[in-house]
Protein backbone atom coordinates (compact mmCIF):
# COMPACT_ATOMS: atom_id res chain seq x y z
CA UNK A 1 0.00 0.00 0.00
CA UNK A 2 2.75 2.49 0.91
CA UNK A 3 4.33 1.44 -2.36
CA UNK A 4 1.15 2.48 -4.19
CA UNK A 5 1.00 5.80 -2.34
CA UNK A 6 4.63 6.54 -3.14
CA UNK A 7 3.85 5.94 -6.78
CA UNK A 8 1.36 8.81 -6.60
CA UNK A 9 4.28 11.23 -6.43
CA UNK A 10 4.24 11.90 -10.13
CA UNK A 11 3.95 14.76 -12.57
CA UNK A 12 0.35 13.98 -13.47
CA UNK A 13 -0.82 14.40 -9.90
CA UNK A 14 1.34 17.50 -9.52
CA UNK A 15 -0.32 18.98 -12.60
CA UNK A 16 -3.70 18.17 -11.11
CA UNK A 17 -2.81 20.23 -8.07
CA UNK A 18 -1.57 23.06 -10.28
CA UNK A 19 -4.90 22.93 -12.08
CA UNK A 20 -6.77 23.28 -8.78
CA UNK A 21 -4.52 26.19 -7.76
CA UNK A 22 -5.08 28.20 -10.91
CA UNK A 23 -8.82 28.00 -10.34
CA UNK A 24 -8.17 30.56 -7.59
CA UNK A 25 -7.06 33.10 -10.17
CA UNK A 26 -9.70 35.67 -11.07
CA UNK A 27 -11.36 35.52 -14.48
CA UNK A 28 -10.34 38.00 -17.16
CA UNK A 29 -12.86 37.19 -19.88
CA UNK A 30 -16.00 39.34 -19.85
CA UNK A 31 -18.47 36.67 -20.96
CA UNK A 32 -19.58 33.79 -18.78
CA UNK A 33 -16.91 31.05 -19.05
CA UNK A 34 -18.58 28.17 -17.17
CA UNK A 35 -15.33 27.28 -15.41
CA UNK A 36 -17.25 24.85 -13.21
CA UNK A 37 -17.54 22.51 -16.24
CA UNK A 38 -13.81 22.10 -16.67
CA UNK A 39 -13.35 21.67 -12.91
CA UNK A 40 -15.95 18.89 -12.80
CA UNK A 41 -14.38 17.30 -15.88
CA UNK A 42 -10.83 17.29 -14.54
CA UNK A 43 -11.79 16.23 -11.02
CA UNK A 44 -13.93 13.38 -12.35
CA UNK A 45 -11.20 11.89 -14.52
CA UNK A 46 -8.68 12.40 -11.70
CA UNK A 47 -10.91 10.43 -9.30
CA UNK A 48 -11.38 7.65 -11.85
CA UNK A 49 -7.65 7.58 -12.46
CA UNK A 50 -6.86 7.38 -8.74
CA UNK A 51 -9.31 4.54 -8.17
CA UNK A 52 -7.94 2.70 -11.20
CA UNK A 53 -4.34 3.20 -10.07
CA UNK A 54 -5.07 1.55 -6.72
CA UNK A 55 -6.89 -1.49 -8.08
CA UNK A 56 -5.05 -2.25 -11.31
CA UNK A 57 -2.15 -4.66 -11.60
CA UNK A 58 -1.21 -3.64 -15.14
CA UNK A 59 1.70 -1.30 -14.48
CA UNK A 60 2.36 -0.54 -18.14
CA UNK A 61 -1.21 0.37 -18.94
CA UNK A 62 -1.40 2.59 -15.86
CA UNK A 63 1.77 4.35 -16.91
CA UNK A 64 0.35 5.07 -20.38
CA UNK A 65 -2.90 6.38 -18.94
CA UNK A 66 -1.00 8.53 -16.46
CA UNK A 67 1.11 10.07 -19.19
CA UNK A 68 -1.91 10.80 -21.38
CA UNK A 69 -3.66 12.41 -18.41
CA UNK A 70 -0.57 14.47 -17.60
CA UNK A 71 -0.46 15.83 -21.12
CA UNK A 72 -4.21 16.53 -21.04
CA UNK A 73 -3.89 18.46 -17.76
CA UNK A 74 -0.97 20.40 -19.13
CA UNK A 75 -2.96 21.41 -22.20
CA UNK A 76 -5.99 22.42 -20.12
CA UNK A 77 -3.84 24.46 -17.73
CA UNK A 78 -2.08 26.21 -20.60
CA UNK A 79 -5.42 26.76 -22.29
CA UNK A 80 -6.94 28.35 -19.19
CA UNK A 81 -3.87 30.47 -18.48
CA UNK A 82 -3.85 31.82 -22.03
CA UNK A 83 -7.58 32.51 -22.11
CA UNK A 84 -9.93 33.17 -19.22
CA UNK A 85 -7.28 33.35 -16.50
CA UNK A 86 -5.21 36.06 -18.20
CA UNK A 87 -7.21 37.54 -21.03
CA UNK A 88 -4.04 37.19 -23.10
CA UNK A 89 -5.87 35.81 -26.15
CA UNK A 90 -8.84 37.28 -27.96
CA UNK A 91 -12.00 36.25 -26.21
CA UNK A 92 -13.96 35.86 -29.46
CA UNK A 93 -11.40 33.69 -31.20
CA UNK A 94 -10.26 31.57 -28.27
CA UNK A 95 -13.04 30.33 -26.01
CA UNK A 96 -12.15 29.12 -22.53
CA UNK A 97 -12.38 25.36 -21.93
CA UNK A 98 -15.44 25.58 -19.68
CA UNK A 99 -17.55 27.26 -22.32
CA UNK A 100 -16.42 24.73 -24.92
CA UNK A 101 -17.72 21.95 -22.68
CA UNK A 102 -20.96 23.88 -22.16
CA UNK A 103 -21.41 24.17 -25.91
CA UNK A 104 -20.49 20.52 -26.42
CA UNK A 105 -23.18 19.38 -23.98
CA UNK A 106 -25.71 21.68 -25.59
CA UNK A 107 -24.95 20.39 -29.11
CA UNK A 108 -24.44 16.75 -28.11
CA UNK A 109 -27.43 15.28 -30.00
CA UNK A 110 -26.35 17.00 -33.21
CA UNK A 111 -22.74 16.00 -32.68
CA UNK A 112 -23.63 12.34 -32.19
CA UNK A 113 -25.78 12.44 -35.30
CA UNK A 114 -22.93 14.03 -37.24
CA UNK A 115 -20.35 11.50 -36.10
CA UNK A 116 -22.70 8.67 -36.86
CA UNK A 117 -23.33 9.92 -40.37
CA UNK A 118 -19.60 10.43 -41.02
CA UNK A 119 -18.64 7.04 -39.67
CA UNK A 120 -21.27 5.22 -41.70
CA UNK A 121 -20.07 6.89 -44.89
CA UNK A 122 -16.46 6.01 -44.10
CA UNK A 123 -17.39 2.47 -43.18
CA UNK A 124 -19.25 1.95 -46.43
CA UNK A 125 -16.53 3.34 -48.72
CA UNK A 126 -13.75 1.74 -46.72
CA UNK A 127 -15.28 -1.72 -46.52
CA UNK A 128 -16.04 -1.53 -50.23
CA UNK A 129 -12.37 -0.72 -50.87
CA UNK A 130 -11.16 -3.54 -48.62
CA UNK A 131 -13.33 -6.23 -50.14
CA UNK A 132 -12.40 -5.26 -53.70
CA UNK A 133 -8.75 -4.23 -53.34
CA UNK A 134 -7.54 -7.20 -51.28
CA UNK A 135 -8.81 -10.02 -53.53
CA UNK A 136 -7.74 -8.08 -56.61
CA UNK A 137 -4.31 -7.43 -55.09
CA UNK A 138 -3.90 -11.08 -54.16
CA UNK A 139 -4.88 -12.23 -57.64
CA UNK A 140 -2.70 -9.61 -59.32
CA UNK A 141 0.22 -10.50 -57.09
CA UNK A 142 -0.27 -14.14 -57.91
CA UNK A 143 -0.11 -13.69 -61.67
CA UNK A 144 3.18 -11.95 -61.63
CA UNK A 145 3.12 -10.64 -65.18
CA UNK A 146 -0.35 -9.24 -64.74
CA UNK A 147 0.78 -7.91 -61.40
CA UNK A 148 3.81 -6.14 -62.79
CA UNK A 149 1.92 -3.96 -65.24
CA UNK A 150 -0.79 -3.53 -62.66
CA UNK A 151 1.72 -2.25 -60.18
CA UNK A 152 2.44 0.77 -62.39
CA UNK A 153 -1.25 1.46 -62.85
CA UNK A 154 -1.74 1.24 -59.12
CA UNK A 155 1.29 3.49 -58.50
CA UNK A 156 -0.09 6.06 -60.94
CA UNK A 157 -3.53 6.22 -59.38
CA UNK A 158 -2.12 5.93 -55.92
CA UNK A 159 0.09 8.96 -56.50
CA UNK A 160 -2.85 11.23 -57.38
CA UNK A 161 -3.85 13.20 -54.28
CA UNK A 162 -7.32 11.80 -53.72
CA UNK A 163 -8.72 15.23 -52.89
CA UNK A 164 -8.97 15.87 -56.64
CA UNK A 165 -11.75 13.29 -56.84
CA UNK A 166 -14.05 15.46 -54.77
CA UNK A 167 -15.29 17.92 -57.42
CA UNK A 168 -15.81 15.09 -59.90
CA UNK A 169 -17.57 12.92 -57.40
CA UNK A 170 -19.89 15.73 -56.43
CA UNK A 171 -20.62 16.55 -60.08
CA UNK A 172 -21.26 12.96 -61.08
CA UNK A 173 -23.04 11.70 -58.00
CA UNK A 174 -25.49 14.42 -57.04
CA UNK A 175 -26.33 12.87 -53.70
CA UNK A 176 -23.68 14.03 -51.24
CA UNK A 177 -23.67 10.68 -49.47
CA UNK A 178 -22.98 8.70 -52.64
CA UNK A 179 -20.27 11.08 -53.72
CA UNK A 180 -18.59 10.81 -50.32
CA UNK A 181 -18.73 7.03 -50.31
CA UNK A 182 -17.19 7.06 -53.75
CA UNK A 183 -14.39 9.43 -52.75
CA UNK A 184 -13.54 7.33 -49.70
CA UNK A 185 -13.62 4.19 -51.78
CA UNK A 186 -11.37 5.70 -54.45
CA UNK A 187 -8.97 7.07 -51.88
CA UNK A 188 -8.51 3.91 -49.83
CA UNK A 189 -8.67 1.49 -52.75
CA UNK A 190 -5.23 2.32 -54.18
CA UNK A 191 -3.12 2.17 -51.03
CA UNK A 192 -4.78 -1.12 -50.06
CA UNK A 193 -4.34 -2.58 -53.54
CA UNK A 194 -0.71 -1.46 -53.72
CA UNK A 195 0.06 -2.81 -50.26
CA UNK A 196 -1.59 -6.13 -51.04
CA UNK A 197 0.39 -6.58 -54.25
CA UNK A 198 3.62 -5.56 -52.54
CA UNK A 199 2.78 -7.95 -49.71
CA UNK A 200 2.28 -10.81 -52.14
CA UNK A 201 5.46 -9.97 -54.03
CA UNK A 202 7.41 -10.05 -50.80
CA UNK A 203 6.17 -13.41 -49.55
CA UNK A 204 9.10 -15.66 -48.76
CA UNK A 205 9.43 -18.11 -51.67
CA UNK A 206 10.01 -20.98 -49.23
CA UNK A 207 6.57 -20.38 -47.70
CA UNK A 208 4.93 -20.71 -51.11
CA UNK A 209 7.03 -23.79 -51.88
CA UNK A 210 5.96 -25.31 -48.59
CA UNK A 211 2.31 -24.63 -49.45
CA UNK A 212 2.77 -26.11 -52.91
CA UNK A 213 4.27 -29.31 -51.53
CA UNK A 214 1.12 -29.63 -49.38
CA UNK A 215 -0.93 -29.61 -52.60
CA UNK A 216 -2.90 -26.63 -51.42
CA UNK A 217 -5.83 -25.75 -53.69
CA UNK A 218 -6.10 -22.40 -55.46
CA UNK A 219 -8.57 -20.73 -53.13
CA UNK A 220 -6.85 -22.01 -50.01
CA UNK A 221 -3.53 -20.79 -51.43
CA UNK A 222 -5.07 -17.35 -51.89
CA UNK A 223 -6.88 -17.00 -48.58
CA UNK A 224 -5.08 -19.33 -46.16
CA UNK A 225 -1.53 -18.76 -47.32
CA UNK A 226 -1.05 -15.60 -49.35
CA UNK A 227 -3.52 -13.42 -47.47
CA UNK A 228 -2.07 -14.07 -44.01
CA UNK A 229 1.49 -13.99 -45.33
CA UNK A 230 0.88 -10.58 -46.90
CA UNK A 231 -1.30 -9.35 -44.05
CA UNK A 232 1.33 -7.21 -42.29
CA UNK A 233 1.73 -5.10 -45.41
CA UNK A 234 -1.98 -5.18 -46.25
CA UNK A 235 -2.79 -3.74 -42.85
CA UNK A 236 -0.29 -0.94 -43.39
CA UNK A 237 -2.19 -0.08 -46.58
CA UNK A 238 -5.49 -0.27 -44.72
CA UNK A 239 -4.22 2.05 -42.02
CA UNK A 240 -3.04 4.52 -44.66
CA UNK A 241 -6.44 4.30 -46.37
CA UNK A 242 -8.27 4.94 -43.13
CA UNK A 243 -6.22 8.04 -42.40
CA UNK A 244 -6.86 9.46 -45.86
CA UNK A 245 -10.56 8.64 -45.53
CA UNK A 246 -10.98 10.87 -42.51
CA UNK A 247 -9.12 13.77 -44.06
CA UNK A 248 -11.14 13.45 -47.25
CA UNK A 249 -14.54 13.04 -45.71
CA UNK A 250 -14.00 16.04 -43.46
CA UNK A 251 -12.93 18.08 -46.47
CA UNK A 252 -15.91 16.84 -48.49
CA UNK A 253 -18.29 17.70 -45.67
CA UNK A 254 -16.78 21.17 -45.50
CA UNK A 255 -17.11 21.65 -49.25
CA UNK A 256 -20.52 20.24 -50.03
CA UNK A 257 -22.01 18.43 -47.06
CA UNK A 258 -25.06 18.92 -44.96
CA UNK A 259 -23.99 16.48 -42.27
CA UNK A 260 -20.95 15.42 -40.31
CA UNK A 261 -18.35 17.18 -38.20
CA UNK A 262 -16.75 18.80 -41.24
CA UNK A 263 -20.06 20.44 -42.03
CA UNK A 264 -20.56 21.43 -38.39
CA UNK A 265 -17.20 23.21 -38.35
CA UNK A 266 -17.72 24.85 -41.73
CA UNK A 267 -21.28 25.97 -40.91
CA UNK A 268 -20.30 27.75 -37.70
CA UNK A 269 -17.14 29.21 -39.14
CA UNK A 270 -19.41 31.13 -41.52
CA UNK A 271 -20.94 32.70 -38.40
CA UNK A 272 -17.59 33.20 -36.72
CA UNK A 273 -18.75 30.94 -33.89
CA UNK A 274 -15.33 29.93 -32.64
CA UNK A 275 -16.62 28.10 -29.60
CA UNK A 276 -18.33 25.60 -31.87
CA UNK A 277 -15.32 25.43 -34.18
CA UNK A 278 -13.18 24.41 -31.22
CA UNK A 279 -15.84 21.88 -30.15
CA UNK A 280 -15.78 20.41 -33.67
CA UNK A 281 -12.01 20.22 -33.80
CA UNK A 282 -11.73 18.51 -30.43
CA UNK A 283 -14.53 16.05 -31.18
CA UNK A 284 -12.93 15.16 -34.53
CA UNK A 285 -9.56 14.66 -32.86
CA UNK A 286 -11.06 12.37 -30.24
CA UNK A 287 -13.08 10.36 -32.77
CA UNK A 288 -10.08 9.80 -35.05
CA UNK A 289 -7.86 8.89 -32.08
CA UNK A 290 -10.33 6.35 -30.76
CA UNK A 291 -10.75 4.75 -34.19
CA UNK A 292 -6.98 4.62 -34.69
CA UNK A 293 -6.67 2.99 -31.28
CA UNK A 294 -9.21 0.34 -32.21
CA UNK A 295 -7.52 -0.22 -35.53
CA UNK A 296 -4.16 -0.72 -33.83
CA UNK A 297 -5.69 -3.16 -31.37
CA UNK A 298 -7.25 -5.13 -34.22
CA UNK A 299 -3.96 -5.07 -36.09
CA UNK A 300 -2.07 -6.36 -33.07
CA UNK A 301 -4.64 -9.13 -32.67
CA UNK A 302 -4.49 -10.18 -36.31
CA UNK A 303 -0.70 -10.23 -36.27
CA UNK A 304 -0.38 -11.87 -32.85
CA UNK A 305 1.61 -14.70 -34.45
CA UNK A 306 4.55 -12.40 -35.09
CA UNK A 307 6.52 -13.11 -31.89
CA UNK B 1 10.57 -52.03 -59.25
CA UNK B 2 12.20 -49.23 -57.37
CA UNK B 3 10.12 -46.63 -55.62
CA UNK B 4 12.07 -43.66 -56.91
CA UNK B 5 14.24 -43.61 -59.95
CA UNK B 6 16.35 -40.94 -61.61
CA UNK B 7 17.67 -41.64 -65.09
CA UNK B 8 20.38 -39.42 -66.57
CA UNK B 9 18.88 -36.32 -65.01
CA UNK B 10 20.25 -32.94 -65.97
CA UNK B 11 18.92 -29.68 -64.57
CA UNK B 12 19.80 -26.31 -66.07
CA UNK B 13 18.90 -22.96 -64.62
CA UNK B 14 18.43 -20.22 -67.18
CA UNK B 15 20.41 -17.20 -66.09
CA UNK B 16 20.46 -13.78 -67.67
CA UNK B 17 22.48 -14.68 -70.74
CA UNK B 18 23.80 -18.13 -70.10
CA UNK B 19 22.73 -21.47 -68.74
CA UNK B 20 23.88 -22.82 -65.40
CA UNK B 21 24.04 -26.57 -65.10
CA UNK B 22 23.11 -27.43 -61.52
CA UNK B 23 22.78 -31.20 -62.00
CA UNK B 24 24.41 -33.33 -64.65
CA UNK B 25 23.72 -36.91 -65.60
CA UNK B 26 22.37 -38.05 -62.27
CA UNK B 27 21.10 -41.60 -62.05
CA UNK B 28 20.15 -43.56 -58.98
CA UNK B 29 17.23 -45.48 -57.63
CA UNK B 30 15.71 -45.88 -54.20
CA UNK B 31 13.83 -48.94 -53.00
CA UNK B 32 10.55 -48.78 -51.18
CA UNK B 33 11.15 -48.23 -47.47
CA UNK B 34 14.76 -47.26 -47.94
CA UNK B 35 16.39 -44.38 -46.08
CA UNK B 36 18.83 -42.61 -48.39
CA UNK B 37 20.91 -39.57 -47.52
CA UNK B 38 22.27 -37.17 -50.06
CA UNK B 39 25.40 -35.52 -48.84
CA UNK B 40 27.63 -32.93 -50.38
CA UNK B 41 29.07 -29.46 -49.91
CA UNK B 42 26.85 -26.42 -49.94
CA UNK B 43 25.92 -25.40 -53.48
CA UNK B 44 26.50 -28.82 -55.05
CA UNK B 45 22.85 -29.13 -56.05
CA UNK B 46 21.27 -31.13 -53.20
CA UNK B 47 18.24 -28.86 -52.89
CA UNK B 48 17.92 -28.70 -56.67
CA UNK B 49 17.85 -32.47 -56.77
CA UNK B 50 15.22 -32.62 -54.07
CA UNK B 51 13.09 -29.99 -55.81
CA UNK B 52 12.71 -32.43 -58.71
CA UNK B 53 11.36 -35.03 -56.32
CA UNK B 54 9.14 -32.45 -54.61
CA UNK B 55 7.64 -31.69 -58.00
CA UNK B 56 8.51 -28.00 -57.68
CA UNK B 57 10.92 -28.19 -60.60
CA UNK B 58 11.42 -30.42 -63.63
CA UNK B 59 14.52 -31.93 -65.19
CA UNK B 60 15.95 -30.38 -68.33
CA UNK B 61 16.82 -33.86 -69.54
CA UNK B 62 16.34 -37.34 -68.18
CA UNK B 63 13.51 -38.80 -66.13
CA UNK B 64 12.43 -38.71 -62.53
CA UNK B 65 9.87 -41.36 -61.67
CA UNK B 66 7.92 -42.58 -58.67
CA UNK B 67 6.53 -46.11 -59.01
CA UNK B 68 7.53 -45.88 -62.66
CA UNK B 69 5.51 -42.73 -63.40
CA UNK B 70 7.10 -39.41 -64.28
CA UNK B 71 6.64 -36.78 -61.60
CA UNK B 72 4.13 -34.22 -62.92
CA UNK B 73 4.11 -31.92 -59.92
CA UNK B 74 3.64 -31.97 -56.18
CA UNK B 75 1.61 -34.85 -54.82
CA UNK B 76 0.14 -36.19 -51.61
CA UNK B 77 2.33 -39.29 -51.85
CA UNK B 78 5.19 -37.04 -50.72
CA UNK B 79 5.66 -34.80 -47.70
CA UNK B 80 8.49 -32.32 -47.35
CA UNK B 81 10.40 -30.89 -44.41
CA UNK B 82 12.57 -27.88 -45.23
CA UNK B 83 15.26 -26.31 -43.11
CA UNK B 84 13.14 -23.18 -42.61
CA UNK B 85 9.59 -22.04 -43.32
CA UNK B 86 8.01 -25.47 -43.53
CA UNK B 87 5.37 -24.23 -41.09
CA UNK B 88 3.09 -21.27 -41.61
CA UNK B 89 3.90 -18.74 -38.90
CA UNK B 90 0.29 -17.48 -38.70
CA UNK B 91 -1.08 -20.89 -37.76
CA UNK B 92 -0.63 -22.45 -34.35
CA UNK B 93 1.30 -25.70 -34.19
CA UNK B 94 -1.92 -27.68 -34.13
CA UNK B 95 -3.48 -25.60 -36.92
CA UNK B 96 -0.40 -26.25 -39.06
CA UNK B 97 -0.74 -30.01 -38.65
CA UNK B 98 -4.51 -29.89 -39.13
CA UNK B 99 -4.09 -27.83 -42.29
CA UNK B 100 -1.64 -30.41 -43.64
CA UNK B 101 -3.98 -33.33 -42.92
CA UNK B 102 -6.88 -31.44 -44.51
CA UNK B 103 -5.01 -31.20 -47.81
CA UNK B 104 -4.76 -34.98 -47.93
CA UNK B 105 -8.12 -35.88 -46.47
CA UNK B 106 -10.74 -33.21 -47.11
CA UNK B 107 -13.62 -35.15 -45.57
CA UNK B 108 -12.38 -35.80 -42.05
CA UNK B 109 -14.57 -34.18 -39.39
CA UNK B 110 -13.04 -31.38 -37.36
CA UNK B 111 -12.82 -33.43 -34.19
CA UNK B 112 -10.83 -36.21 -35.85
CA UNK B 113 -8.50 -33.69 -37.45
CA UNK B 114 -7.64 -32.23 -34.06
CA UNK B 115 -7.26 -35.70 -32.58
CA UNK B 116 -4.85 -36.90 -35.26
CA UNK B 117 -2.87 -33.66 -35.04
CA UNK B 118 -2.53 -33.98 -31.26
CA UNK B 119 -1.45 -37.61 -31.59
CA UNK B 120 1.36 -36.75 -33.97
CA UNK B 121 2.38 -33.72 -31.95
CA UNK B 122 2.69 -35.91 -28.87
CA UNK B 123 4.75 -38.41 -30.88
CA UNK B 124 7.32 -35.71 -31.57
CA UNK B 125 7.20 -34.50 -27.97
CA UNK B 126 5.22 -31.32 -28.51
CA UNK B 127 2.30 -32.01 -26.18
CA UNK B 128 1.46 -28.77 -24.43
CA UNK B 129 2.70 -26.65 -27.32
CA UNK B 130 -0.29 -27.21 -29.61
CA UNK B 131 -1.55 -23.65 -29.29
CA UNK B 132 1.80 -21.93 -29.66
CA UNK B 133 2.72 -20.15 -32.85
CA UNK B 134 5.89 -21.34 -34.64
CA UNK B 135 7.77 -18.14 -33.83
CA UNK B 136 7.15 -18.80 -30.14
CA UNK B 137 8.98 -22.13 -30.45
CA UNK B 138 12.71 -22.86 -30.63
CA UNK B 139 14.16 -23.89 -33.99
CA UNK B 140 14.30 -27.52 -32.86
CA UNK B 141 10.65 -27.50 -31.80
CA UNK B 142 9.62 -25.95 -35.10
CA UNK B 143 11.30 -28.84 -36.91
CA UNK B 144 9.55 -31.33 -34.62
CA UNK B 145 6.24 -29.75 -35.58
CA UNK B 146 7.18 -29.86 -39.27
CA UNK B 147 7.99 -33.56 -38.93
CA UNK B 148 4.69 -34.14 -37.12
CA UNK B 149 2.82 -32.46 -39.96
CA UNK B 150 4.69 -34.44 -42.60
CA UNK B 151 3.99 -37.75 -40.86
CA UNK B 152 0.38 -36.86 -40.13
CA UNK B 153 -0.20 -36.51 -43.86
CA UNK B 154 0.80 -40.21 -44.12
CA UNK B 155 2.85 -39.93 -47.31
CA UNK B 156 4.75 -42.91 -48.67
CA UNK B 157 7.79 -40.73 -49.35
CA UNK B 158 9.39 -38.27 -46.96
CA UNK B 159 11.68 -35.63 -48.45
CA UNK B 160 13.87 -33.75 -46.00
CA UNK B 161 16.18 -30.90 -47.00
CA UNK B 162 18.72 -30.35 -44.22
CA UNK B 163 15.93 -30.43 -41.66
CA UNK B 164 18.31 -30.16 -38.70
CA UNK B 165 20.81 -27.86 -40.38
CA UNK B 166 19.81 -24.80 -38.37
CA UNK B 167 19.38 -26.56 -35.03
CA UNK B 168 22.10 -26.38 -32.37
CA UNK B 169 24.35 -29.42 -31.95
CA UNK B 170 22.74 -30.82 -28.81
CA UNK B 171 19.19 -30.59 -30.11
CA UNK B 172 20.28 -31.92 -33.48
CA UNK B 173 21.40 -35.15 -31.78
CA UNK B 174 18.04 -35.42 -30.03
CA UNK B 175 16.13 -34.81 -33.25
CA UNK B 176 18.21 -37.39 -35.11
CA UNK B 177 17.34 -39.98 -32.48
CA UNK B 178 13.69 -39.00 -32.66
CA UNK B 179 13.56 -39.34 -36.43
CA UNK B 180 15.42 -42.64 -36.26
CA UNK B 181 13.01 -44.00 -33.68
CA UNK B 182 9.89 -42.79 -35.52
CA UNK B 183 11.09 -44.25 -38.79
CA UNK B 184 12.44 -47.57 -37.48
CA UNK B 185 9.33 -48.23 -35.39
CA UNK B 186 6.69 -47.37 -37.97
CA UNK B 187 4.83 -50.29 -39.52
CA UNK B 188 4.77 -49.01 -43.07
CA UNK B 189 8.35 -47.93 -43.58
CA UNK B 190 8.41 -44.68 -45.47
CA UNK B 191 10.89 -44.11 -48.23
CA UNK B 192 13.06 -41.23 -47.06
CA UNK B 193 15.39 -38.98 -49.00
CA UNK B 194 17.35 -36.97 -46.49
CA UNK B 195 19.63 -34.14 -47.57
CA UNK B 196 22.40 -33.18 -45.19
CA UNK B 197 25.99 -31.99 -45.06
CA UNK B 198 26.64 -33.71 -41.74
CA UNK B 199 28.41 -37.05 -42.25
CA UNK B 200 27.62 -38.46 -38.81
CA UNK B 201 23.96 -37.66 -39.31
CA UNK B 202 23.97 -39.38 -42.68
CA UNK B 203 25.66 -42.54 -41.37
CA UNK B 204 23.46 -42.77 -38.29
CA UNK B 205 20.18 -42.48 -40.18
CA UNK B 206 20.69 -44.02 -43.59
CA UNK B 207 20.70 -47.33 -45.34
CA UNK B 208 22.68 -45.72 -48.09
CA UNK B 209 24.53 -42.46 -48.71
CA UNK B 210 24.77 -40.76 -52.07
CA UNK B 211 27.69 -38.37 -52.19
CA UNK B 212 27.59 -35.47 -54.59
CA UNK B 213 30.30 -33.27 -56.01
CA UNK B 214 29.82 -29.75 -57.21
CA UNK B 215 30.02 -27.76 -60.45
CA UNK B 216 28.15 -29.32 -62.00
CA UNK B 217 26.33 -31.40 -59.42
CA UNK B 218 27.11 -35.04 -60.04
CA UNK B 219 27.00 -38.23 -58.07
CA UNK B 220 30.44 -38.98 -56.79
CA UNK B 221 29.86 -42.19 -54.90
CA UNK B 222 27.19 -44.38 -53.38
CA UNK B 223 27.92 -46.08 -50.08
CA UNK B 224 25.79 -48.65 -48.26
CA UNK B 225 25.79 -48.35 -44.49
CA UNK B 226 26.49 -51.74 -42.97
CA UNK B 227 25.36 -51.07 -39.40
CA UNK B 228 22.39 -53.12 -38.25
CA UNK B 229 19.11 -51.61 -37.07
CA UNK B 230 17.68 -50.62 -34.75
CA UNK B 231 20.54 -48.24 -34.26
CA UNK B 232 21.50 -46.35 -31.17
CA UNK B 233 23.21 -43.06 -31.78
CA UNK B 234 25.53 -42.86 -28.81
CA UNK B 235 26.50 -46.55 -28.94
CA UNK B 236 27.14 -46.48 -32.66
CA UNK B 237 29.30 -43.37 -32.48
CA UNK B 238 31.64 -45.04 -29.98
CA UNK B 239 32.10 -48.30 -31.87
CA UNK B 240 35.39 -49.06 -33.60
CA UNK B 241 33.64 -50.13 -36.81
CA UNK B 242 31.95 -46.78 -36.98
CA UNK B 243 35.19 -44.85 -36.62
CA UNK B 244 36.86 -46.84 -39.36
CA UNK B 245 33.88 -46.51 -41.62
CA UNK B 246 33.67 -42.80 -41.05
CA UNK B 247 37.35 -42.36 -41.80
CA UNK B 248 36.89 -44.11 -45.11
CA UNK B 249 34.11 -41.77 -46.11
CA UNK B 250 35.97 -38.68 -45.01
CA UNK B 251 38.98 -39.66 -47.08
CA UNK B 252 36.84 -39.71 -50.17
CA UNK B 253 35.39 -36.39 -49.14
CA UNK B 254 38.76 -34.77 -48.73
CA UNK B 255 39.56 -35.78 -52.25
CA UNK B 256 36.49 -33.92 -53.36
CA UNK B 257 37.16 -30.86 -51.30
CA UNK B 258 40.72 -30.54 -52.54
CA UNK B 259 39.33 -30.61 -56.06
CA UNK B 260 37.16 -27.63 -55.37
CA UNK B 261 38.25 -24.08 -54.91
CA UNK B 262 36.35 -21.95 -52.42
CA UNK B 263 32.87 -22.73 -51.25
CA UNK B 264 31.69 -23.75 -47.86
CA UNK B 265 33.29 -26.77 -46.20
CA UNK B 266 31.39 -29.86 -45.27
CA UNK B 267 31.01 -30.39 -41.54
CA UNK B 268 33.18 -33.37 -40.69
N1 LIG C 1 16.48 -20.95 -59.04
C1 LIG C 1 17.80 -20.93 -59.33
N2 LIG C 1 18.26 -20.21 -60.37
C2 LIG C 1 19.58 -20.22 -60.67
N3 LIG C 1 20.52 -20.88 -59.97
C3 LIG C 1 20.12 -21.61 -58.92
C4 LIG C 1 18.75 -21.68 -58.54
N4 LIG C 1 18.65 -22.48 -57.45
C5 LIG C 1 19.90 -22.90 -57.18
N5 LIG C 1 20.79 -22.38 -58.05
C6 LIG C 1 22.23 -22.65 -58.09
O1 LIG C 1 22.40 -24.02 -58.22
C7 LIG C 1 23.47 -24.47 -57.43
C8 LIG C 1 22.99 -25.57 -56.51
O2 LIG C 1 22.12 -25.00 -55.54
P1 LIG C 1 21.38 -25.88 -54.46
O3 LIG C 1 20.65 -26.95 -55.15
O4 LIG C 1 20.60 -24.99 -53.60
O5 LIG C 1 22.62 -26.49 -53.66
P2 LIG C 1 22.68 -27.12 -52.20
O6 LIG C 1 21.30 -27.40 -51.74
O7 LIG C 1 23.51 -28.34 -52.36
O8 LIG C 1 23.38 -26.13 -51.34
C9 LIG C 1 24.01 -23.27 -56.69
O9 LIG C 1 25.14 -22.81 -57.37
C10 LIG C 1 22.90 -22.28 -56.79
O10 LIG C 1 23.40 -20.97 -56.82
MG1 LIG D 1 20.29 -26.69 -49.99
Amino acid sequence: MTEKIKKQLNITNALFLVFLLIQLLPERYSKETYEINIIIFVVTIQVIYLIFSFITKKEKKLETIRDILGITYFIIIAWQLMTSKSGFLNELLFPAPGIVIQQFIHDLPRIIEGIQSSLLIILEGYVLAIITAIPLGLAAGWHIRFGNSFQYVSKFFGSIPPIVYIPYAIALLPAFRDASVFVIFAASFWPILGATMAGVFNIEKKILDSAKTLNVGRLSMLFHVMLPAALPEILMGCSQGLGISFILLTSAEMIGGKTGMGYYIKYYSDFGDFTRIVVGIIVLGIVVSVITLFFNKLQRYLLRWRQ
Amino acid sequence: MSKIELQNVTLNYAERNNVFTALEDISFSVKEGEFVSIIGASGCGKSSLLSLLEGLNFPTAGRVTINGDDIKGTGDDRAVVFQHYSLFPWMTTRANVVYGIKQVNKKLPKKDLGQIADDYLSKVGLSGFENKYPLQLSGGMQQRAAIARALAMSPSILLMDEPFGAVDAKNRKILQELLLELWENSEDKKTVIFVTHDIDEAILLSDRIIMMSANPGRIKKEISIPFPRPRNGSKLLESREYLNFRKEIITSFFNDISERIGGEEVAL
